[in-house]
């Protein structure tokens, strides 16, 4: 595509997303209504209201990665306790946590403190804490802790642990991704971008993945310098 | 903490009436009862004008009409908006990119659709501590005390809360540059630098540089701001300042063209692109900036008929004469039977019939002109007295003109930048150095008063000096120098004699008057400090309940 219609289209692409948005945070909330109104958790709305969050998601790392390719973005740095964060990621993905009957710990030392963007580690904190709640079987944890020069933010949980052919790559090179089947390496190359953005000196934000979850299954780790 | 929401007053503004139903149920479920709706830009303000509310959740993307930023920027202007009122903006786009538009207007919170009950109550949570915690610090802010506020700050500070140490520490940067103590700003600023790269603390030491004109510095520092943080906007705003202090006007000029790319929607920095380009003669860049003013002043509280009538201006200066009559004639279609408008127009077609060759129109313009200008009387603002005086000038009524002009010279005689507008006016009708006689004679005659004010002063005799700049004052009302002279005799009086109720009034007018008539923040920010130093002596105890 010659350089302005490929610009034209990806304008469009964005502000198609804006829409579907829009759209979706009426459904969700439809579906969410609906499931209240019944009697017992129908799992038919479960997975509705699962997939529309993921829908969600998916739209929101698009539009980062959108932004950041045309460098239209920017990130708040501002010092924040990491229990708003927690508390905030908790808060999104509630209704998820409710209906799927799933034990959620959490643990965060007082006055542990973060320099980083609010908005955004939020939401990729969430992005992953919504794939743990589908490969869990009953309990997530998410903590935090000082880790040297870094805090770190972890998630676990108690499912099968992340795919062999997932530990073997480096989320950050969008080269190795699995674009078609692999959901989860979006995500992830998603907040392994958010994480480098954040820079302190000569360090840089990283992530982790493996399966030394404390529960048993799959383990995340963010570190923020 | 539990945070009991049924208490609390809830004003709801979204245009989408689904939309609207779906945020009702959800605060029904966090046992909201009182709840307000606005369905507009309008309708919200009138709410707001109406009834003190604790939380406003109010949707960026309100339809025709004024958007979410707009509404809370007028709130804040129009001063209806309490300070402990949580404004919250919802928008469908991760913040903050839409709203980069009013960086000077943040509200509380950004909240992003969708967003589940759970969501807004962590956000309500966590702004209501905020607002409570730093209610004694903004409360005085609001009321202008800003001694106080500093007094309220550093005890917080020294109460050393690590979750509330970075907000305060920037609430104190900035009051310490608004009362000029660029010291302590500089100490506030190194301090958390040193622990973190943070942009506002870096725009910090770029402020103080400016101030201190230290422009090569200050220069430096906003450009490698804007280099590191490409949306930081404040950091555009500040360099094209610093540009224009070190008259490099097409510097500034281009700053703000980049900013106003990035962010097109913000009315006031398009002004100062506007008028930038219009004073570097960059006629096409000032037509279009004015276009743009006038197109997103129809919604917002800058909106102004002296945009239309700056790009009617500029159309005569470039004698597109006729593109000039119909910027005026939309002006009329939107300020119907507005006088200031009318008489803005009619000025310009007394010197656009000219420039047409139509004397007949030209001279009915021109007693237009007479008549509404007698009926706003001395209720002008001055670049409409100076529209004024040029027509008069056209029109042969010199008298008039010159009458008009000594009070504009005498009462603005330390605003350089309007002096110059009014040598630039006078060129333009063929009078050149026609009240530079004047303009010279009224410095003298300032510095002259204000050399025996303080000569009196310092021989003791404050009373007369007072009594002098007293009758100065009278001739030119609206002079800076002088009211500010005065207030620093009188907060001397407060000092040396002690206070006395009448002294501490006259000291707190004077105040009020500097600032009205706009003498820097920074000088009267010194000045209320040592007032409230004076009449306070100590913050008692009392004060810190909240």
């Amino acid at each position: 595509m010659p350089r302005n219609t490929k610009q034209h289209f990806s304008t469009i692409l964005a502000s198609t997303v804006h829409d579907i948005k829009n759209s979706l945070g009426i459904l969700q909330d439809r579906i969410h209504h609906i499931a209240a109104s019944r009697q017992h958790n129908d799992p038919d709305f479960m997975q509705l209201e699962f997939e529309a969050n993921r829908m969600n998601h998916s739209m929101m790392q698009l539009l980062a990665l959108y932004k950041i390719d045309n460098d239209k973005f920017n990130l708040d740095i501002d010092e924040y306790p990491l229990q708003d964060i927690l508390d905030e990621v908790q808060a999104q993905q509630a209704p998820l946590l409710k209906m799927n009957d799933i034990k959620l710990t959490v643990q965060c030392p007082d006055e542990l403190m973060s320099f980083c963007d609010y908005t955004h580690i939020s939401n990729a904190l969430g992005t992953i804490f919504n794939n743990s709640q589908r490969y869990s079987l009953s309990q997530v944890a998410l903590s935090a802790d000082q880790h040297g020069d870094y805090v770190c933010l972890t998630i676990e949980d108690d499912g099968a642990g992340y795919p062999d052919e997932l530990l073997s790559i480096d989320p950050t090179d969008h080269e190795q991704m699995d674009w078609v089947s692999g959901s989860t390496g979006l995500g992830l190359y998603f907040v392994a971008t958010i994480a480098s953005l954040h820079q302190n000196g000569d360090k840089q934000g990283y992530i982790r993945i493996d399966n030394q979850s404390r529960l048993g299954g799959a383990r995340f780790r963010l570190f923020l310098p | 903490m539990k945070l009991n929401l049924s208490s609390k007053k809830i004003l709801i503004v979204e245009d989408y009436p689904v939309m609207r139903k779906a945020i009702k149920d959800m605060l029904g479920t966090l046992e909201i009862q009182n709840i307000a709706e606005a369905d507009n830009g309008l309708n919200a303000l009138k709410e707001i004008a109406r009834g003190k509310f604790d939380v406003i959740l109010c949707d960026y993307n309100l339809g025709n009409g004024k958007n979410g930023q707009q509404v809370l920027e007028e709130a804040r202007l129009r001063k209806i908006l309490p300070f402990t009122t949580v404004f919250i903006i919802i928008s469908s786009e991760q913040a903050p990119g839409m709203v980069l538009g009013a960086m000077e207007n943040k509200p509380d919170e950004y909240l992003t659709k969708p967003f589940n009950a759970l969501q807004l109550l962590t956000r309500l949570q966590k702004n209501f501590r905020r607002k409570e915690y730093l209610h004694p610090v903004e409360r005085e802010i609001d009321r202008g005390n800003l001694a106080l506020a500093i007094h309220h700050c550093d005890r917080l500070l020294n109460e050393d809360d690590k979750r509330m140490r970075m907000p305060l520490l920037k609430i104190r940067g900035e009051l310490a540059l608004n009362v000029g103590d660029l010291t302590k700003a500089g100490e506030i600023y190194h301090e958390v630098l040193a622990e973190r790269e943070l942009p506002w603390a870096r725009l910090g030491l770029g402020i103080i540089d400016l101030q201190r004109r230290n422009l090569d510095q200050a220069i430096a520092t906003f450009e490698g701001l804007i280099h590191s943080n490409p949306l930081f906007m404040d950091s555009y705003d500040w360099l094209s300042k610093a540009y224009q202090a070190d008259e490099q006007p097409l510097q500034a000029q281009e700053i703000l063209t980049q900013a106003v790319d990035l962010s097109p929607t913000s009315i006031l920095r398009q002004k100062k692109l506007a008028a930038t380009a219009d004073q570097n003669n960059n006629v096409d860049i000032a037509e279009q900036a004015y276009k743009t003013v006038v197109k997103l002043g129809k919604h917002s509280i800058h909106k102004s008929s002296s945009d239309f009538s700056s790009l009617a201006k500029l159309y005569s200066k470039t004698h597109a004469s006729k593109q000039a009559l119909k910027t005026l004639d939309d002006m009329r279609q939107e300020y119907i039977n507005n006088p200031e408008a009318e008489l803005r127009a009619a000025t310009l077609e007394t010197e656009l019939y000219q420039q047409l060759g139509d004397d007949k129109l030209s001279r009915e313009s021109f007693a237009k002109v007479r008549t509404l200008s007698e009926e706003l009387g001395k209720n002008m603002p001055k670049d409409l007295q100076l529209d004024l005086v040029k027509a008069c000038f056209l029109n042969d009524d010199q008298e008039t003109a010159d009458h008009i002009l000594e009070s504009l010279i005498k009462n603005h005689i330390d605003d350089d930048q309007f002096m110059d507008d009014i040598r630039t006016m006078q060129s333009s009708v063929g009078r050149d150095n026609h009240s530079e006689i004047l303009i010279q004679k009224t410095k003298q005659e300032l510095i002259d008063i204000n050399n025996q004010g303080v000569s009196l002063f310092k021989q003791g005799k404050s009373h007369e000096a007072m009594t002098l700049l007293e009758r100065a004052a009278a001739k030119m009302p609206k002079n800076k120098t002088i009211i500010l002279n005065m207030a620093r005799i009188a907060l001397h009086d407060l000092k040396t004699a002690g206070p006395s109720e009448e002294k501490i009034l006259l000291a707190h007018s004077l105040l009020k008057r500097a600032k009205q008539v706009g003498v820097a923040h920074d000088k009267i920010g010194t000045m209320q400090m040592e007032f409230s130093r004076l009449t306070h002596a100590r913050p008692a105890n009392n004060h810190d309940a909240a």
